[in-house]
């Protein structure tokens, strides 16, 4: 492609002078080639400088792109093994139902606003276990507080040290949820939403460590692994419930028929 | 190797190469527009559309394609593309066929799509800071819109459609000669790819 015949219209564009030689002209035209051609070098000097220069710093971002953020991105997916459920319920519950969600996503607010009732009743019946896979990738959308890893954190906590509190705390969470795109909660909102949802105030002093950190990231990563596309993503049994999320009814009758 | 360069740089600078790029750069960014109408239209009849907060397509919930900047005129700003890019087309395919446009026209030409690239410009600093998510097609526009600027300002430059006084345009014709322009517009990619990365770090692997 580079060896096309064109004539250059670009370069030598001032040289052409009518040919009425006589002795003093021919010398300034002479000179005037010349002038032309050592610019003609200049330019072509600059052009390599440019060239390289640029490429330089091409392949300079490229190697900082690749330390800064695909080494550590590929090394957290390598890490990220491993499973990041938090069981709520009875081991023996005939039914598992998988929530993978944001606590500042609108969408899974909206759907444990609606299904909340009948999830804690069939829990309490020792039907349903849940498994809580806790998400922060919608951090952004908090005005830089991260409320999503904030209120993850605290649920990892109550999770852990309280199972028995968590479905509350979760739908204490999502009631009077903040917007996204807001500041989400404060640490001490986060604090008294748990206090209303029967967590204990030993637990609750853990919250400002924030010691669930790294879990939080780690399940986040391994939802994205497990190809999990968007919140909220609620599975009965291991598959995807595709019905109505949002409306109380289909989702309890769903479950019940996976008995 | 040096050789090449002058080779590499001569190529650069041929009307094939030019319009070509031109013509690409305005497909891909016409493209990138009809998607996002579509969605745009998908959404006004249902805001709920989709209701849930999707991790890669809309990072979050829908946010870029409701959001006030995404209808700045009262309409999706993706119908300014429908309409913007098939002209570019016709120019770029025009001249590939040796046709030359008067300089007036190229002139209006440069103007608008100035104003369009700015325009793009604003959006992804709006869509960065101000919105919070990220969209892959809205990054396409960006990115060819920006490619289209960069090839149509190199025509108009070199040809002094932008009525230049003669010693800027010979500066301007030299600039282009020592490629000035790809360095600019390298470096203007780069960076712009450099803020989404430092912005969005390791979430655009997810």
């Amino acid at each position: 492609m580079a060896q096309q015949k064109k004539p250059r219209t670009l370069s030598g564009a001032t040289t052409n002078k009518a040919p009425k030689i006589s002795g003093a002209e021919a010398a300034t035209q002479r000179e005037l080639l010349r002038q032309a051609r050592e610019r003609e070098e200049r330019e072509r000097k600059v052009r390599r400088t440019v060239t390289f220069g640029t490429l330089g710093v091409v392949v300079i971002g490229l190697v900082v792109l690749l330390i800064a953020v695909v080494v550590p991105a590929l090394s957290k997916k390598a890490a990220a093994a491993g499973s990041y459920g938090l069981t709520v319920g009875a081991d023996s519950a005939p039914v598992t139902v998988d929530i993978y969600q944001d606590f500042i996503c609108p969408y899974c607010g909206q759907f444990d606003r609606a299904q909340s009732a009948d999830l804690k009743s069939l829990v309490d019946a020792g039907s349903v276990k849940v498994v809580f896979h806790v998400m922060n990738f919608l951090d952004s959308s908090s005005n830089g507080t991260k409320y999503s890893t904030r209120a993850a954190d605290a649920f990892v906590t109550v999770a852990k040290q309280q199972p028995s509190a968590a479905l509350a705390f979760d739908t204490a969470l999502y009631t009077d949820q903040p917007a996204e795109g807001s500041d989400g909660l404060t640490d001490a909102q986060i604090a008294d939403r748990a206090r209303s949802a029967g967590v204990s105030d030993s637990v609750i002093a853990t919250f400002a460590n924030q010691p669930n950190l790294d879990f939080v990231t780690k399940s986040n990563q391994a939802a994205f692994d497990e190809g999990i596309q968007s919140t909220p993503t609620v599975k009965i049994n291991g598959t995807v419930f595709k019905g109505d999320l949002y409306t109380a009814g289909a989702f309890k009758t769903a479950i019940q028929a996976a008995k | 190797m040096s050789d090449l360069v002058d080779r590499v740089h001569t190529f650069r600078q041929s009307n094939v190469w030019i319009y070509s790029t031109m013509l690409v750069s305005a497909c891909l960014s016409l493209l990138a527009s009809f998607v996002l109408s579509v969605d745009a239209i998908a959404l006004a009849k249902d805001p709920h559309a989709n209701l849930s907060c999707n991790i890669n397509s809309r990072i979050s919930c829908g946010t870029v394609g409701v959001s006030w900047q995404a209808h700045l005129f009262g309409f999706p700003n993706a119908f300014l593309g429908l309409l913007a890019e098939p002209v570019v087309i016709t120019i770029a395919v025009a001249c590939l066929a040796k046709v030359r446009f008067p300089r007036g026209f190229m002139l209006a030409a440069q103007i608008v799509y100035t104003l369009g690239v700015i325009f793009a410009y604003w959006l992804f600093f709006q869509a960065l800071f101000g919105i919070g998510a990220l969209c892959p097609w809205c990054l396409l526009v960006t990115l060819s819109t920006t490619l289209v600027f960069a090839s149509l300002t190199h025509i108009n430059l070199r040809d002094n459609n932008l009525f230049l006084p003669p010693r800027a345009h010979e500066a301007g014709k030299a600039a282009l000669r020592m490629g000035i322009d790809i360095m600019i517009v390298t470096l203007w990619l780069g960076a712009a790819i450099a803020l989404v990365f430092w912005k969005y770090g390791a979430t655009v692997f997810g």
